[in-house]
């Protein structure tokens, strides 16, 4: 077999030469492509976190002024400025329920509602149609 | 063109082709191997930061999550003068510059109405400057003649975020900021004493903020990355990164409504009596929490340094008293407890001496002549010559054992620290009036806290706890990471004798020393006390500590309160407890028993007609 002419050798020498630069080039940019993007992504990241310390630092201010606002004192000073006249109760004043007051409150309801006079309006003769018992703990 | 040429240019190219790449190879190996180490250097220096990302302290709660201290943010503005000369220098037509110049005025003026500065002043800092630093530092302008342009003038210190943000909104060229955290508490002196405060360099001084500094100060972190030409982080470019750990927050078991009204009732107190202190304490007696203590004089912690010293002390604490006829509860305790007496045993409180071990001793005077008087009438009435009997029938060395189980002699191991333990000599120290004497309440001193709490002890059943300040920690997501529980540190009394001597206690307020300081319904139980001061080595006539320390209900304590009030001005008259410390005492009762719903033990008539109503 005839060996191939030199300049044929140099030519796929370049060739693959040309290849390997595309080939480099590519990886090359694809480097930088990805470091742009991992760059990119680092600094959303840091801006995130940057927005999130922002409102976490807005947010204690917001506690210590709400804190501030709801202080006893201040309190009182707005009561004496916006003429309230608000004081804490007496004991004399107080009425002390002992037993349940939604439990009472409830019985005197259904009383109402269930009352025999309510409950014989169907009736002619003035009886009561129907009786009903209620349960009162 | 034949093929020969061709031949010669395409290897010509390649050659052109390999000596590129030599060229790049070799320029490499220039980088990366002979030159490497000193470019490292320089982009070590250039380049490389490490940021350190402060921990956030954590907040300081009262028990119902009401914040007392937490961290704000605040800015300190500065302009850097150098960085509008350079903006300006950049635009050569001099009608755009006087445009821009313009226009940068008028922002400054905007700027000067919002730092409540004068435009001068803010037009002053703008005038570029130089400033000495080390030559070995001068690298920074080119030129080493140890001046670098100052980039840093300050302008207003602690501007609030509000401000800043309509700052930052004007886009004014060359404003530089520095953001800090400083300690606020919202309460301003509320709770000043059990608080603290964290001075300007952040160092926890007092209260909560020192003893706790370990949960609050939390962990600071650090990036370790590198910065562009204006000085931004790359943060692509991190290579180290280790997250601040934000402190934790500490409940303490004060409410801020009780911490209030005491405080207030000081102020009234103080403005009636100008003492030179005092001190209301209020707890709860089966946990030994404290819901309340407050000082008289007192300061704002935002404004620390503008209190003076005495201000700032917790005489709760810190000041030693004799504790008087409050101290009455060890003899009677002990004596009941030991079953050498019964509240009906008598006593005759009007002879002058007393045989005890052999010796005749003389009795203490009392404020008023008695005669005999049984055990319920001795705590009642305060006798002084009553305690002396009955600590004589206990004998020294039990009288003693008794009263350190009171815990008197010995710190309360309050957990805020700088306590102190108080006087309590040892029997062998005695001189042979002592016996005589200290029941009274004379020959010991103590802090109103170990007063307090030896009150609390008979509330309670007996027990003494340890007056508790903390009542858990959370990390800063809110989850409880660790609770804080009552400690019991001995049993002082059994608990049937406890509630006996509660009952005599309410004889007090019923006929005795605070007659008329009852509140019906609440069976209130206490001890006045009225003690001369020793000035000089003498007890004083006319200067005296006055106190009231009981508790309510009598027979289901629900808080136990102190008030001590350390030589107050009577007009005309002597600072006795019923004078001085019973009003204050009576009115805290009334209001925390409102606030607090604490329930009658027994209900007035009035109110079993007014649940009649509605129910028909």
């Amino acid at each position: 077999m005839k060996p191939p002419p030199a300049h044929a050798f140099v030519n796929r020498l370049i060739g693959l030469t040309l290849l390997l630069l595309v080939f480099s080039g590519s990886l090359g940019l694809g480097a930088v492509w990805m470091r742009q993007e991992i760059s990119q992504a680092a600094n959303r990241g840091r801006l995130l976190e940057g927005k999130m310390a922002d409102v976490e630092r807005r947010l204690d201010e917001v506690n210590a002024e709400v804190a501030a606002a709801v202080n006893p004192d201040v309190l009182l000073q707005q009561n004496q400025a916006m003429r309230l006249g608000l004081m804490s109760p007496r004991e004399v004043q107080v009425v002390r329920v002992g037993e349940s007051p939604e439990l009472r409150l409830a019985t005197k309801r259904n009383r109402e509602v269930f009352s025999l006079a309510s409950a014989s309006l169907s009736d002619q003769a003035g009886e009561p149609a129907f009786r009903v018992v209620t349960a009162l703990r | 063109m034949s093929k020969g040429f061709a031949s010669n240019r395409l290897s010509l190219l390649a050659v052109g082709v390999l000596i590129c790449f030599m060229s790049v190879g070799v320029r490499l190996v220039f980088l990366q191997v002979v030159d490497r180490d000193e470019l490292l250097r320089f982009v070590d220096k250039a380049r490389r930061q490490i940021v350190v990302e402060h921990a956030r302290r954590g907040a300081i709660l009262d028990a119902r999550g009401n914040l007392l201290a937490t961290s704000r943010s605040e800015i300190t503005v500065a302009v850097d003068p150098w960085a509008l000369t350079e903006y300006l220098d950049i635009d050569k037509n001099p009608a755009h510059r006087a445009k821009r110049v313009a226009e940068e005025q008028a922002k400054h003026a905007q700027l000067a109405d919002l730092l409540g500065m004068s435009f001068a002043d803010v037009e002053k800092a703008y005038i570029p400057g130089m400033r000495s630093i080390k030559p070995e530092n001068d690298k920074r302008d080119g030129a080493v003649d140890g001046q670098t342009k100052d980039r840093w003038v300050k302008l207003r210190e602690e501007v609030d975020e509000p401000t800043f943000d309509k700052i930052t909104a004007l886009n004014i060229r060359g404003v530089t900021h520095e953001r800090v955290y400083r300690r606020v508490y919202p309460g301003d002196g509320l709770a000043a004493h059990l608080i603290g405060y964290l001075n300007r360099e952040g160092t926890a001084v007092t209260g909560a903020e020192h003893n706790f500094d370990l949960y609050l100060k939390g962990q600071d972190g650090w990036i370790e990355s590198e910065k562009d030409g204006a000085r931004r982080e790359m943060a692509q470019f991190r290579t180290r990164e280790v997250p601040a750990q934000d402190g934790d927050d500490v409940v303490l078991t004060i409410d801020s409504v009780v911490q209030h009204i005491i405080e207030d009732e000081l102020k009234t107190v103080a403005a009636k009596f100008q003492p030179h202190f005092a001190t209301i304490i209020a707890s709860d007696p089966m946990t030994g929490a404290i819901l309340g203590m407050a000082n008289y004089p007192s300061f704002d912690l935002n404004n620390y340094n503008k209190a003076p010293l005495e201000a700032q002390r917790n005489y709760a604490i810190t000041d030693r008293i004799e504790p008087g006829s409050t101290f009455k509860i060890v003899a009677a305790g002990a004596a009941l407890n030991e079953g050498l007496v019964t509240p009906y045993s008598t006593f005759d409180c009007g002879i002058q001496t007393i045989d005890y071990e052999g010796r005749t001793i003389k009795l203490p005077k009392e404020d008023e002549p008695f005669g005999v008087l049984s055990v319920a009438d001795i705590v009642a009435h305060s006798s002084n010559r009553g305690a002396a009997q009955l600590a004589m029938r206990l004998g020294d060395e039990r009288f003693y054992e008794y009263a350190r189980r009171y815990g008197f002699g010995q710190t309360t191991a309050f957990e805020l620290g700088g306590e102190v333990r108080g006087t309590l000599a040892s029997p062998d120290k005695w001189d042979g009036l002592t016996i005589s004497r200290m029941p009274m309440g004379h020959s010991v001193d103590a802090t109103p806290l170990q007063i307090h709490m030896a009150m609390s002890a008979v509330a309670n059943g007996g027990a003494l706890l340890r007056p508790q300040i903390i009542k858990e920690i959370r990390d800063n997501e809110g989850n409880v990471i660790r609770r804080f529980g009552p400690e019991k540190r001995t049993q002082v009394l059994r608990p049937a004798i406890a509630a006996q001597l509660a009952q005599l206690l309410t004889g007090v307020v019923r006929e005795g020393t605070a007659k008329g300081f009852d509140i019906p319904g609440f069976e209130v139980a206490g001890k006045t006390g009225t003690t001369q001061k020793l000035i000089d080595g003498k007890y004083s006539t006319t200067h005296h500590v006055a106190s009231f320390v009981g508790f309510f209900p009598a027979s289901r304590p629900e808080v136990v309160l102190s008030v001590i009030v350390d030589d107050a001005h009577v007009t005309g008259g002597t600072a006795y407890g019923r004078v001085v410390a019973a009003p204050a005492f009576k009115h805290i009762a009334e209001q925390l028993i409102q606030y607090l719903d604490i329930q009658p033990v027994t209900v007035p008539t009035r109110n079993f007609l007014a649940m009649q109503g509605g129910a028909r």
